[in-house]
Order: C-alpha cells, then structure tokens, then sequence
C-alpha cells in the first residue's frame, strides 16, 4: 500500500513538473507583457511591480494590427471552410464508393501532408507572379486550403469509415443516389469529424508562416505570425510589444483547443490507428 | 457536446458571411487610394527607420507637403532588419503591383534594382550639373550600366572612435596602422588592468555588416573582392592575409573579445557608450549618440580614419541610403519632387544639423550653421568622400550571402582563411557567370 | 447500372480536390526539379540550361555539408528527445485521476501556439542579460557569467532543439496516450500475476503493442523536424556563422533574399532528397509494423 502511494506520490509530482514546464513559458511571455518597459530592462522583479496595459495599446497604435488580426481571422476561416468542402466531397468517394485506386489516392493525400513548404514555395511564387495575383490574399488562401487539404480528407475518409456501412446501404435500398445518401444521411453523422477537420485547418492556417511570409505583400494583408516577425523598429527590440501580440496571437487558440480539445485529438489520432 | 456543435454549426454559416462580406469590402489591391480632390495625389514613400530622432523626417515630410498642397506624402516604415527590407522590396516590386512611389534603397541595391527593371531611370531628371554637387562616390554606386538610378539621400562611412582620454593617458595617438592598434591596446589594456574593458569591438556578427568590416581590412592591405573587371581577387595573399588578420584579432591577439562575433552596429555602439572598450568601428550616427547629455564617454572619444596595413592608408566601405521611383509609380512626377526635395541642400542641412545625418552635397559640409551644431561632420568630409562602395553588381546579394558565410566561418574558427576564400571564390564565379550574360 | 453510377460520382466528388492537389502541390514538386537544372534569376529575366551545374557546385560548397549536417543532427537528436519525453509523459497521463482531462488538455498547448511565437518566446527566454534562464542560472549558482545561448555557435542549436522539443512533445504524446489506451487492462493483470515488475510489463507488454504507433510517430515527427523552418528563422535566423543553418533556411534564404530560382531549387532537390531517404529507411526499419498497419486498412 505504501508503495503504491508512493508511487502516486511521485507520479502527481512528476505530472506537476511537466505542466510547469509546459506552461510556464507562455506564462512568462504573459507576465512579459504586462511589465513596463522600465522593469523589463532588468531581472529581479519577476513579477510585474506596476501591471501595465500600455504594451497592448501600443502594439494597436504602431501598426494596423486590428487590421492584420482580420486578415488572419478570415484567411483562416474561408481556409477551413474551403478545405472542408472540398475535403469531404473527397472523403466520400474514398471511404464509400468502390473504386479502383482508393489506396495510392489516398497514399498520395497523405504524401503531400509530408512535402517540406520550402520546396513548393518558390514554385508557387512564380506561378502566382505569372496570374498577377494583385490581391495577396488569394495568393495566401489558395496556398493555405492546398495544404490543409489533405489533413481535412484524412480526417473525414477515417471518420467516415467508422460509421456503419449499412447505413448507406439502407439508403441506395431505399432509393437515394450516392449524393443523396451522402448529403442526407452520412453527412449529417459526421459532425465530430467536421468540427475536428475544421479546427485542425483553421489551426493550421492561422499559424502558418512560410507562405503568408512570401505571399505578403502589404501591411494591410499581413497576417499575424507575419507582423509578429517584421515587427518595426531600428535597432532596438520591443520586447513588452512583442510579447503583447504573443498573447493577442495565442488567445484564440487556447480558446480553440480547451473547447475542441476532443476533437482534436479524435481527428490527430483518427488514421494513425485502427480498432 | 452536442449542444455545443450545433451552436457552432449553426454560427459557422453566419461567421463565413460576415467575413466574406469584410473580405470582398475590404481586400487589398495594392493599388493607391484614390484622388480626393481633383489634382490632390498620394504618394506612398518607403523607408528604413532613420537612426537618431524620427521627428526630423516628420517635420521635413510636413514641410514638403506645405510647400506643395496637392500632394498627400504617406510614409511607411520598413522592418528593421536590412535583410527583411531587402525581401520586403523583391517580393513587392517583383510580384506585381507594389503600391510604392518613392523608394529609400540601401546603396548596394541599386544595380540589383535597377537590373531587375524595378525603379526608372534618372538620367533625364536628376542632371548632370546637379549631380556635380554630390560626392562621387555616392553616384558611382547609384550608377549602372552607364545611367544613373537613385539620388544619393545619406552618406555612411566606416570610421574608427577612440577614448582620446585613455590614448593621453598612455601617451598613445591614434594609430594610423593595424599593427599599432594592436600595440597601442596591449599598452593601455595592460595598463588599466581593467577586466571590463575591451580593446577594439567592431562588427562580426553574419550579416551585412561583416562585410564592411571585412573590406575594411582586406582594402586596407592592398586586396579586394570583385575588381572592376568582374574578376575576383578573393584568393590573393593580401586578400588572405586581412581576413588572418580579423581572425587573429579575437583568437590570437586578444585585442577584440569572442562577443565581437555577435556584435552589429548597436552592440558595439552601447559597448563604447558604456566605456567598455578603447577603439571601436562604426558609422558616424554613432557620435552625436556618444556626445549626448548623460553618456558615460562624453567628451572622451575622439573620431578618425581607420587604420591601414604597414604604410596603406585605411579604406572606409561606403554605406547609405539613395532614393529612386517606382518602376509602377503612377505619380513619378509627384515622387521626383519628393526626392527633390529630400535631397535638397536645405533638408540635408536639416537633418545633418538636427540628427547627425551625415549630407551626401559637399556643399553642405561648409554651411556655418552645420559645422557649429555638429563640428564633426566637416572633419569626417574626407573620409566620406574617399570611401570605397561594395562591389556594385546587381548580384550583390549572392555576393553577401557567400562572403557572410565564409567569413563568419574564418571568424568562428571553422575554416582557415585559405579554405573558406577558396570555397567563397568557387561559388561567386559560379554567380557572377552570369552577369555576362 | 449502380455500381457504375456510383463510380462516376466517385470520381467527380474526388476530382476538384485532386485538381487542387496535383496542380498546387504535385506539380510545384516538378518544377522544383526543373528549375534546379536551369540558371533562373527572376527578376533579371535570365532563364537558361544548367544541367548539373548547381549540383556541382553545391555539393563542394562547405555551406552546404554544413547545412547537411545541420539538417541531420537537428531532426535525429529532436526526435529522439521528443519520442523518449512525449512516451514518459503519456504514460503518467494513462493513469486514472482527476483533472487527467484539463492536463490533457492543457498540455496540448505548446503545439497549437504558432510557432514563431513559439520562437519569439524562446528568444526571450535565452537572453545573455534580459532572458530569464540565466537569472535563473546565476541566482541558482549554476553559472557565473550570462551564457550566450543564441550568439554560441555550438549552444545555439541545443538551444534550438531544446525549445522544438518544448512545441512539438504535446503531438507525440496524445498519439501515444491513444495508443496507451488500445492496450488490453487484462495483459496487464497478466502480467502483475505472472509476477512481472512494472518496468518488465512495461517492456513486454506495453513497448510491443505501442510499436506500430510508434513507428508512425516516429516517422510524422522526423519528416517535420527535417523541414523545420519557421522556428529557425525567427530564432537564430541560421546563425551564428551558419550553425543552425538547416537546408530549409539555405534554401529560402538564396530563393528569397538572392532571387536565384535555380541555385535555390538544387538545394530544394537536396533536402527532398534527404526527407525521402530518410523515411524510406524508417518504414523499411518497420516494415513489419507497417504491414500490420497497414493491413487493417479495408
């Protein structure tokens, strides 16, 4: 018996040590924030003596950033949407209808899911170049929704899978064309996965860097994680900014992931095992 | 859970219009806004932020804009690091629409721009005896295939500091050679016995400013890195021999500490301003900044050319910033009259006065009214006038980006000089091939 | 008549989204290889025929070894701290107690951070004289002098490593934790009336059946590590003197910073090259895992 509380002992004690290590570094970006400029330039007061809001204000005054928050809010949700639609129109045919060639289709989705973004971007600019993509949003949107395209068909195919097969069979039976039985019946099941594909998509564009950084051409269409890394200033370093717009940046997520947490997972470990 | 979902899904549909609504209202397309009042212009003006006070461009855009009331200036700061401004501007003006007019462009960009087909040429608008009145030097790095590209802003200039009060001290003057530098840091650092103090901080971080340190020595003993004739003189043993040098300033004379490998401009600025060290390298923003009110080293630091090898004279990269017009600036004729007026001896009068900014107009550095507010900035004239630009090829970014490797190699003790000039020369004449074509 | 009806509507549900694919993803992949055998300046309008020129000289350019090098040890030694931390800390997750769902939850955090905050966070941290690990170092007595975390060539890349492993641990652990839960209670009990300590039923019991996940993990993290980029750029920028220069970064850097579409894509070719060969080697190493994989698949 003592061992065994020993052992839980150890182990709640072990669990503290992860989630400090965890979290402490967001919350010192948090504390980082809220510190004037005068006690960040030195270290002992780790806590902030004289909480301040002016990193925020000023993060709002220096650059358009209420601006680029919508830029990256939008591109995000017209991504996910976009990557869901097309997903699913996709993830049926893969996961229901017979036909030859499931395997190496779906090999191939899974594939470009490995591609290094540094191989397709240069491409990808001169390709974007060459249609005169004068609304840098496009060129962003169209880059996002490619990639998170095929993290949301893995994730419905394998959702839709689950669901029992004689439901559709029941349908055909019953008279509705694969579209019918699709939209009716199995689509409307399918609501954990598309929350979960959903989420991941609208995760992943609102984090990406690497295209919204090559694709960006204006402050106006900047997104985030963009403005984060061009942040203005000569020499010197705003650290309490900085940490600032960390904090606007995470918000949304934390919000996201405690509330969707279920399903992020289900839809991260959804192909990854069977059974 | 499920009350959840269907709260979300019944939102989604709605969230999704709201935004495509933004979306179509408020896209971007990079052109400028449209006129106000019948002739009433906008043009947008590009630029790094300028070191010193950020009033004194201010105040001259509102001067330009009182002086001419059809024109709007809209002034928009580029990111700090020059290698971000850099992308910044190829991705724009190579992606299409840029929305830009005037554009602030660091020297050795002009040829890559003006090969690109990115900015007009000036030669029928900026003439040849108004170019009289601008150092030459300036012009030779704005020059590209015999016309010229931008109108030369501001001036940099490689120049060394030193505590006047230290070399008293130690009956030391300041050393017109490499060699003394060394000496004349043994003494006073052997002297002072000062764990703090360093002997000479100069900038060897990988970036753009290594390489102006690096030709710095490398002309200062007789070699080079491009000639004019497009071949390299990166293997020749002067060549070799300066960059051992740099080497062994940190590794074997112990005259400039490791951190000197990390050092950019404000490093070695706050390091010198803070009395830590005896010499530094740095551009002249960095005087009035020593000379302000409550700065340790005020009144002890002296200013000059830097050093040379045996009986070399020192050489002095050039920097600065010039300014061109949009390939696609849909008022050229309102963004010359900005540049105009920018250049003009009255606004370099200004910001020489009032930031430090060192005037690209000789002609300036004779104004009374200059040499009393800043009574360094005539003394600096020759050294200005004499510095030496990079090697002006459109290709110069791949030109930086071998050199800044390869010494930063040398530097971090990776590779011996040979090696890595080697290494360096292979892979720029496998660049600079094509520049015959 | 249904089959055949049903098959069409496959493929023309399929088709816009492997259009997107094959267009935006696949072919970009063929240009890549294209433009690396050609000398492509954009800006200047220079596109000619290079044949093997890039590749010879990149492959004697030291820049590039490095980078290789770089690109390497920065995956292998990510990963295996990540595998080895993310299965410690999805074991103690497995247990039952209470609040496991807000620590799931909550040490899911660092991976959905993007990750250049992820690096501006770290940057912070590091620091000589603001950062807090060396208040914290100095104050402990572990250190003396404010250590150089970012400015040391041969601290830098640990530094790096340290705060991707911070990131990117949550992903592996909840796919282990869910592989954690296929495991059968009753091996379990088995095994503890076998006699078996907890070590010994973790090695035979749990370690077999966690191996084809593992595998999978493995593979997923090793390829991202591989193509790491953004938090390179943002925290080292590949320095100093190039020693967190992974090929991603040499790559963007003469892509973007020097316009050389050709030069830029031989290394592009290079790091595909190397990703490719790298999992190829993974999924032989656990062909047998794979197979049962899989073999599940309808």
């Amino acid at each position: 018996m003592t061992a065994r509380h020993g052992h839980d002992i150890m182990a709640r004690l072990l669990l503290a040590l992860v989630l400090a290590w965890t979290l402490s570094p967001i919350l010192w970006q948090v504390t980082t924030s809220l510190k004037p400029d005068s006690e960040l330039m030195q270290l002992p007061p780790l806590l902030p003596a004289h909480p301040t809001l002016a990193h925020y204000r000023a993060l709002f005054e220096h650059q358009p950033f209420h601006r680029i928050i919508l830029n990256s809010f939008g591109i995000a949700a017209l991504t996910a949407l976009a990557a869901l639609v097309l997903g699913a129109l996709a993830a049926f045919p893969l996961a229901r209808l017979p036909m030859r060639g499931k395997f190496p289709i779906l090999g191939l989705v899974l594939g470009t899911t490995m591609f290094p973004a540094i191989l397709t971007v240069g491409p990808l600019f001169i390709f974007m170049r060459a249609l005169g993509l004068r609304d840098t949003w496009w060129a962003v949107l169209i880059s996002h929704t490619t990639f998170a395209l095929p993290l949301t068909i893995w994730v419905l195919t394998n959702f839709l899978r689950e669901l029992p097969e004689d439901l559709y069979r029941a349908a055909r039976v019953d008279g509705c064309s694969p579209w019918q039985a699709f939209t009716r019946i199995l689509l409307p099941l399918c609501r954990p996965g598309l929350t979960a594909a959903g989420v991941l998509a609208f995760l992943f564009s609102w984090t990406e860097f690497l295209y919204a950084f090559t694709f960006t051409a204006t402050e106006a269409s900047r997104t985030v994680p963009v403005a984060i890394v061009l942040f203005p200033g000569l020499h010197e370093i705003r650290w309490g900014e900085i940490a600032a717009a960390s904090v606007v940046v995470t918000l949304p997520v934390i919000v996201l992931v405690l509330f969707f947490h279920r399903h992020i997972v289900q839809g991260l470990t959804a192909g990854a095992l069977k059974g | 859970m499920t009350s959840l979902t269907s709260k979300q899904s019944a939102r989604a549909p709605a969230a999704a219009l709201l935004v495509l609504s933004l979306c179509v209202s408020g896209c971007p397309t990079g052109s400028s806004p449209p006129t106000v009042a019948s002739d009433m212009v906008t043009i947008v003006f590009k630029h790094g932020k300028i070191s010193g006070d950020p009033r004194s461009l201010q105040d001259l855009l509102h001067q330009f804009e009182a002086r001419h009331p059809n024109i709007r200036v809209r002034s928009e700061p580029l990111p700090s690091s020059t290698d971000q401004q850099h992308q910044i501007y190829a991705i724009n003006l190579e992606g299409g629409a840029s929305g830009m007019d005037v554009l602030a462009m660091d020297v050795i960009w002009i040829a890559e721009f003006a090969r690109a087909g990115w900015i007009h040429p000036l030669d029928n608008l900026f003439e040849p005896g108004q170019r009289a009145e601008f150092f030459p030097n300036t012009l030779e790095a704005a020059t590209y295939q015999e016309k010229i590209w931008a109108v030369p802003w501001y001036i940099d200039a490689g120049v060394l500091y030193y505590r006047k009060d230290l070399l008293k001290k130690y009956g030391r003057r300041p050393p017109p050679t490499w060699e003394e530098l060394v000496e004349t840091v043994r003494i006073v650092l052997g002297g002072e016995q000062e764990p703090r103090l360093y002997g000479f901080i100069w900038q060897g971080r990988q970036y753009e400013g290594l390489i102006c340190n690096a030709l710095e020595f490398i002309r200062s003993n007789g070699g080079d890195v491009l000639r004019p004739d497009g071949w390299t003189e990166l293997t020749s043993p002067d060549t070799v021999e300066a960059v051992a040098f740099m080497r062994d300033l940190i590794h074997r004379h112990a005259v400039s500490p490791p951190l000197v490998t990390m050092a950019d401009e404000e490093t070695s600025r706050h390091l010198f301003a803070g009395g830590r060290a005896l010499f530094t390298r740095n551009w002249p923003y960095a005087w009035t900044l020593f000379e302000q009110e409550g700065s340790p080293v005020r009144g002890k630091v002296g200013v000059g050319p830097l050093p040379g090898f045996g009986n070399r004279a020192g050489v002095s990269t050039l920097g600065g910033w010039h300014l061109g017009i949009a390939h696609d600036s849909r008022q050229p004729g309102a963004a010359w009259k900005l540049i105009e007026f920018l250049t003009s001896p009255e606004a370099q009068k200004m910001m020489a006065r009032k930031a430090g900014i060192a005037p690209t107009r000789a002609g300036v550095y004779r104004d009374p009214e200059v040499v009393a507010a800043q009574p360094f900035l005539p003394a600096l004239q020759p050294i200005l006038a004499s510095a030496r630009p990079r090697p002006v090829t459109p290709f110069y970014p791949m030109v930086s980006q071998i050199l800044q490797s390869e010494f930063s190699a040398v530097l971090a003790g990776l590779r011996s000089p040979r090696a890595a000039l080697v290494a360096a020369e292979r892979e720029l004449l496998h660049t600079l091939l094509l520049e015959r074509l | 008549m249904n089959r055949q009806s049903e098959t069409l509507t496959g493929y023309l549900l399929l088709f816009p989204a492997l259009f997107i694919l094959t267009l935006l993803a696949l072919c970009p992949i063929l240009i890549l290889f294209w433009l690396s055998m050609r000398y492509r300046v954009l800006p200047f309008g220079i596109d000619l025929f290079a044949g093997a020129d890039h590749y010879v000289v990149l492959l004697q350019a030291p820049r590039f070894w490095n980078s290789l090098g770089v690109t390497l040890y920065f995956a292998a030694l990510s990963v295996a701290l990540e595998v080895l931390l993310g299965l410690s800390i999805a074991l103690l997750l497995s247990r039952r107690f209470r609040g496991a769902g807000w620590a799931r939850a909550l040490i899911l955090l660092p991976w959905a951070i993007p990750t250049v905050v992820t690096a501006k966070l770290w940057d912070w941290i590091y620091q000589p004289d603001l950062g807090v690990l060396n208040y914290l170092l100095q104050n402990l007595g572990i250190t003396t002098a404010p250590v150089n975390w970012l400015g040391t060539p041969s601290l830098a890349i640990h530094a790096a490593i340290i705060a991707d492993v911070w990131k990117t641990t949550p992903f592996v652990v909840i796919l282990l934790l869910a592989g954690l839960a296929l495991v059968p209670r009753d091996l379990y009990q088995a095994a503890a009336l076998d006699g078996a300590s907890s070590w010994q039923s973790f090695v035979h019991v749990t370690l077999p059946l966690l191996r084809p996940i593992l595998l999978v993990v493995t593979l997923f993290r090793t390829i991202d590590a591989l193509r790491a980029f953004d938090l390179l750029y943002v925290l080292t920028g590949g320095g100093p003197a190039d020693a967190t220069e992974t090929l991603s970064l040499y790559a963007y850097k003469i892509l973007f910073q020097t316009m050389q579409f050709g030069y830029g894509s031989a290394i592009g070719v290079m790091l595909f090259l190397v990703v490719a060969m790298v999992s190829l080697l993974q999924l032989w190493l656990g062909r047998q895992d794979m197979r049962r994989l899989v073999g599940r698949t309808p």
